[in-house]
């Protein structure tokens, strides 16, 4: 079966000359379609300069990425977008929701992006938000809802219009510990129920549980011997 | 409005009206005084006009031969044709001084040239002995003027018989008077005259009789209607009035686009981390292109009707004899366009700055 993420030989660095500096070295990463993989490490290891790698928004200065066999490091600035579109659903540390639009309006922007019709869009985006507890809250705007909230509304922005990967940068980072646990869990069970393969960047030890596997990245290169863990 | 702010959203519409206000006034306000300037040409009832050669005004200066008017009526086609007589002169006050004043002597048979926009009185009063009637703005200026009063123009004793409104070219104010009394007035020899008017019969083509015309009065210009008040436009445009009110318009639009320009700017720059957010879920720089160009589509319409909306309620309000705001159908529909190109113009460094952003932004 095709694997979701194939990353080989992956180096990324940073600026030029005596200023370079080297975030990821050499780095072989496979993920399987459906799996949900947490990757830890401490701060600076690079784990989030590798997801960016992943996620077609940083390019890598060496190496192969290849999303369900495309290897995206190839492609221009102009396919990029349109691969993230397909294949990608974000969730980053902050919500990083769009403050001036509702909460539906929110999914509901990723869903027209991804070519759904706006009547269609608005059916799912509801949906959507139902499923992660918020089908009260269709017309509020993110400012108006909690930190856990919010991260709920950029969970079901992620998966919205099913991606079949979703990147999570540090999800739990600004929630307490009992949001945290809920939001990985919503995550997981949602990614789970859609087929999504899911890659959550983490130094949260409370939510390694909800993970199939944990890749372990310290320095800007694999920790060998740890993949499998669970 | 995706990226933008309350504050900004007003900020970036008060730029749109204010740039929609201040050119649509200074416009407004020159289309008001060429009107001011073509009325007589506009209402002398008309289809053409003899003048002196070069002429680019209908106002007293060089006169012509009463001969004019009799070969005028030779032509075929030429239903009427009457002289008008128009001389500058001053009309007394009663505390001492004098005001000028244009004065225009009519054929009352005809009333081609004659008086129009009557607030009181009517045009048949000048067939009274000695009687003018003057423009209304003028009342205060000449004394408190009511209709009888009586007044010393050109040093002869007149009474005043109507008020007309709102006739008040770059010079003096218009008054009128019969012919003959004009010519009394300012000494003006009987085969003399300023301009002959022509009304040409119903179902001839005024092209033809104005060619006729002209091979008959070659020493003189035969002018339409429509082209002598298109002359005057353009003689005052290319002078001053052109620049003057062109210049200010054009300030008008580059602060308005100024205004726009940094608010849709500083927008982007104060959400840089939503559009970093947009272009990670795949929004391409079309997209942001197109999110902003509907977004500056949005603040054109919205803030071109305020702003006409506006120099409506000002038109209305500074509405008066001496100036009045003219804003042409044309123009009202050209601005909500003009608006839009501005608008969209002023959001390419806001596009610019967005293209640029590195998606990257939002894992940092």
């Amino acid at each position: 079966m095709t694997a979701a993420i194939d990353v080989s030989g992956v180096t990324k660095t940073f600026g030029k000359g005596a200023l370079a500096f080297t975030a990821l070295t050499d780095i072989a990463m496979r993920v399987e379609q459906g799996e949900v993989v947490m990757l830890v490490g401490p701060s600076g290891s690079g784990k989030t300069t590798l997801l960016s790698v992943i996620g077609g928004v940083l390019r890598p200065s060496a190496g192969r990425v290849a999303l369900f066999d495309t290897d995206i490091a190839k492609r221009s600035e102009r396919e990029l977008p349109v691969i993230r579109r397909a294949l990608i659903g974000f969730v980053f540390q902050g919500h990083n929701l769009i403050a001036s639009l509702t909460v539906r309006d929110n999914v509901q922007l990723v869903l027209e992006t991804r070519g759904v019709s706006r009547r269609d869009a608005r059916r799912e985006s509801d949906t959507l938000l139902a499923r992660v507890g918020l089908g009260d809250k269709l017309d509020a705007y993110p400012a108006q809802l909690s930190g856990g909230q919010r991260q709920r509304v950029a969970i079901a922005r992620a998966v919205a219009g099913d991606p079949p990967l979703v990147l999570a940068d540090e999800p739990t980072a600004a929630l307490d510990a009992h949001a945290g646990l809920a939001v990985t869990e919503l995550l997981a069970e949602l990614a789970r129920e859609r087929g999504a393969t899911v890659v959550i960047v983490t130094h949260d030890p409370r939510i390694l549980g909800f993970g199939d596997r944990i890749v372990r990245i310290a320095d800007g290169r694999i920790v060998p011997g740890n993949e499998g863990a669970s | 409005m995706a990226v933008h702010s309350r504050a900004k959203f007003v900020g970036t519409l008060l730029g749109v009206v204010f740039a929609t206000l201040l050119a649509n006034f200074q416009l407004g306000t020159m289309f008001g005084l060429l009107a001011k300037n073509t009325l007589f040409v506009d209402n002398a009832g008309a289809d053409l006009w003899i003048v002196p050669p070069a002429t680019t005004f209908a106002q007293p200066g060089q006169r012509q031969s009463t001969s004019l008017l009799d070969l005028a009526r030779t032509v075929p086609g030429v239903q009427r044709a009457s002289a008008v007589v128009m001389v500058g002169t001053s009309i007394a006050k009663p505390g001492g001084g004098s005001e000028a004043i244009t004065l225009v002597g009519v054929d009352l048979d005809t009333m081609l040239g004659g008086p129009f926009n009557m607030v009181a009185g009517d045009p048949d009063v000048l067939r009274v002995r000695d009687t003018v009637i003057m423009e209304d703005a003028q009342r205060e200026r000449c004394g408190g003027l009511n209709l009888g009063s009586l007044r010393e123009v050109g040093g002869q004793l007149v009474r005043i018989g109507g008020f007309t409104w709102g006739l008040l070219p770059f010079g003096p104010a218009y008054a009128f008077g019969d012919l003959d009394l004009v010519r009394e007035i300012a000494k003006v020899p009987s085969d003399e005259l300023s301009f002959v008017l022509v009304d040409v019969a119903d179902g001839t083509d005024p092209a033809s009789v104005k060619s006729d015309l002209e091979r008959r009065i070659p020493t003189a210009m035969v002018i339409s209607r429509d082209a002598f008040h298109d002359l005057i436009s353009y003689t005052l445009l290319s002078q001053q009035l052109g620049i003057t009110f062109g210049v200010s318009t054009l300030f008008g639009l580059v602060i308005g686009f100024v205004i726009v320009l940094l608010s849709m700017y500083s927008a982007v720059l104060d959400n840089l981390r939503e559009l970093g957010t947009l272009k990670a879920i795949g929004f391409s720089n079309l997209d942001l292109m197109r999110m902003l160009v509907v977004q500056a589509i949005v603040y054109a319409l919205i803030g071109s009707v305020l702003g006409l909306g506006l120099v409506a309620g000002a038109a209305e309000g500074i509405r008066s004899a001496n100036l009045s705001l003219v804003i042409p159908q044309t123009l009202v529909m050209i601005t909500p366009l003009a608006m839009i190109v501005l608008c969209v113009a002023a959001s390419f460094l806001a596009f610019y700055r967005a293209a640029r952003l590195e998606p990257g932004i939002v894992f940092r």
